[in-house]
């Protein structure tokens, strides 16, 4: 092989620009992922059908079709049907938190039903009622347990936002492709890019790492 | 609660309880309990021993029969559908402490104490944390107010499971096998806790298949099998010269067994 890496020619400057999109983006949709995952849940567990069945065509079509595909829609479908354009970073935080939103719902309905049955049979020898054992011990509970899974899908949307620089957000994959045309240098530029995401991602599989074992520690 | 000296504290009337169409685990259960009184309930698994417990507290519908308290109805089943009836208002009157993974893992220990005496009965969050520390001495667990469940050994956990049940003040405690799932080293502490309260008169029905600890806090036992009561007289009848054939046949199993 006589190619001759030259890592150069890649800029820092834009790459760290769109890295900063890059981390609004999934942190915007990170935030809705996490606080209207758990209502979803409760909907998706709900035994009023009117309620649930909505809810779970929801969930089911965020998880069972491509999110490139997603993106795609709600870029070019959304503003043809409901006449609103809401700029491509709006457009593109609200598809990934929706997206996330899904995920996030299953998370917190394995951790709701995973709440040990004893649990619950001691909160009524308490004497709590229905209510007071939501607030105070099934939340609780099942936002500590699914923290791990909150945390691996936090990392995978933040790797999925590399989706809308095809709709032409300005994140870090943006930068990069226009980065690597102009420079003829694709080889370096991804590399580079790649390293990016690694250095991102790496510590945060690392604390989810860590809170498992912590987690195994606690329920033995 | 007014009660002349020899009414029942508890009246259990033909229970049923079956689970789905064929299970049937309590077959017309009768048991009364005097105030004072202290009842181990033993008998095969299967029998329907921790089901009567689990119903007494409510947890469980029943098919039929019915439960009182201080001379009050608080379990029965009603109208054409056999509805349960549950009056949580004399069910607060009972205490009951399970087998395991009962403490809130996410509270610590004083917090798994105060949850419901602040919650559920609105005292101020002061007197119950002061109640609960007194507690939590009384049954030497003074040091470990604020440490949380996962950091107790599991016979440290029942403990502190008793002291949270005592906090409401119940006027019965029920006890579901509470040492089973402990390593025989941890077993005496906890059975010490509950000779204690024996030793203040605390009403209680004990599910254990410890039969040393059964002869030392029973005043009365009741052999249980196939869902009805099969003896139920004092321990030294019951555990030592048993009048039923089954009774028997179990007596000396388990014995021969633990030796």
């Amino acid at each position: 092989m006589d190619y001759s890496f030259d890592f150069q020619s890649v800029s820092f400057g834009p790459l760290w620009e769109g890295l900063i999109v890059t981390l609004q983006l999934t942190i915007a949709a990170n935030l809705i992922g996490i606080v209207f995952g758990f209502p979803l849940a409760l909907l998706i567990m709900s035994r009023f059908a009117p309620a649930r069945l909505p809810a779970m065509l929801f969930v089911e079509f965020f998880r069972c079709t491509p999110a490139i595909v997603q993106i795609v829609w709600f870029f070019y479908c959304v503003p043809m049907l409901f006449n609103v354009f809401l700029g491509s970073m709006t457009m593109g935080i609200m598809a990934l938190g929706l997206n996330l939103m899904a995920f996030n719902a299953e998370a917190y309905r394995a951790a709701i039903q995973a709440v040990p049955r004893e649990q619950l049979d001691a909160s009524i020898a308490l004497g709590l009622n229905p209510l007071q054992r939501t607030l105070y011990i099934v939340l609780p509970t099942a936002v500590r347990a699914s923290i791990p899974v909150l945390l691996t899908n936090g990392i995978g949307i933040f790797q999925q936002s590399a989706l809308v620089a095809i709709v032409a957000v300005q994140d870090l994959m943006y930068q990069a492709k226009t980065l690597a045309t102009e420079t003829y240098r694709p080889i370096e530029t991804f590399t580079v890019v790649a390293l990016v995401y690694f250095a991102v991602s790496f510590p945060v599989s690392q604390i989810v790492g860590y809170l498992e074992r912590r987690r195994q520690l606690i329920m033995s | 609660m007014t009660m002349s000296f020899s009414a029942p504290l508890v009246k259990i009337q033909s229970l049923h309880k079956s689970y789905g169409p064929h299970i049937q685990v309590l077959k017309g259960l009768d048991v009364e309990m005097k105030p004072g009184e202290r009842v181990v309930v033993i008998g095969p698994s299967g029998g329907g021993k921790s089901t009567l417990l689990r119903v007494m507290m409510g947890l469980e519908k029943i098919d039929s029969g019915s439960i009182s308290f201080g001379g009050k109805p608080y379990i029965f089943s009603e109208g054409a559908d056999r509805k349960t009836v549950i009056d949580t208002e004399v069910r607060r009157s009972i205490g009951m402490v399970f087998q395991h993974y009962t403490l809130f893992p996410h509270l610590s220990v004083i917090q798994n104490l105060i949850l419901a005496p602040c919650k559920v009965r609105g005292e101020n969050k002061a007197s119950a944390t002061k109640r609960a520390q007194a507690l939590l001495e009384r049954f030497g667990l003074g040091a470990k107010a604020s440490a949380y469940p996962a950091q107790l050994s599991g016979g440290q956990k029942q403990r502190v499971a008793i002291a949270r049940a005592l906090m409401l003040d119940p006027k019965l405690m029920l006890f579901d096998e509470v040492t089973s799932a402990l390593d025989p080293e941890l077993v005496a502490e906890v059975e010490q806790v509950i000779l204690q309260l024996a030793g203040q008169d605390m009403p209680m029905m004990i599910v254990t298949h410890d039969m040393w600890f059964a002869k030392n806090i029973a005043s009365r036992v009741i052999f249980c099998a196939g869902g009805v009561v099969v003896e139920d007289g004092p321990p030294e009848q019951v555990l030592g010269s048993p009048k039923e054939e089954r009774t028997r046949e179990f007596i000396d199993r388990v014995f021969h067994i633990r030796h």
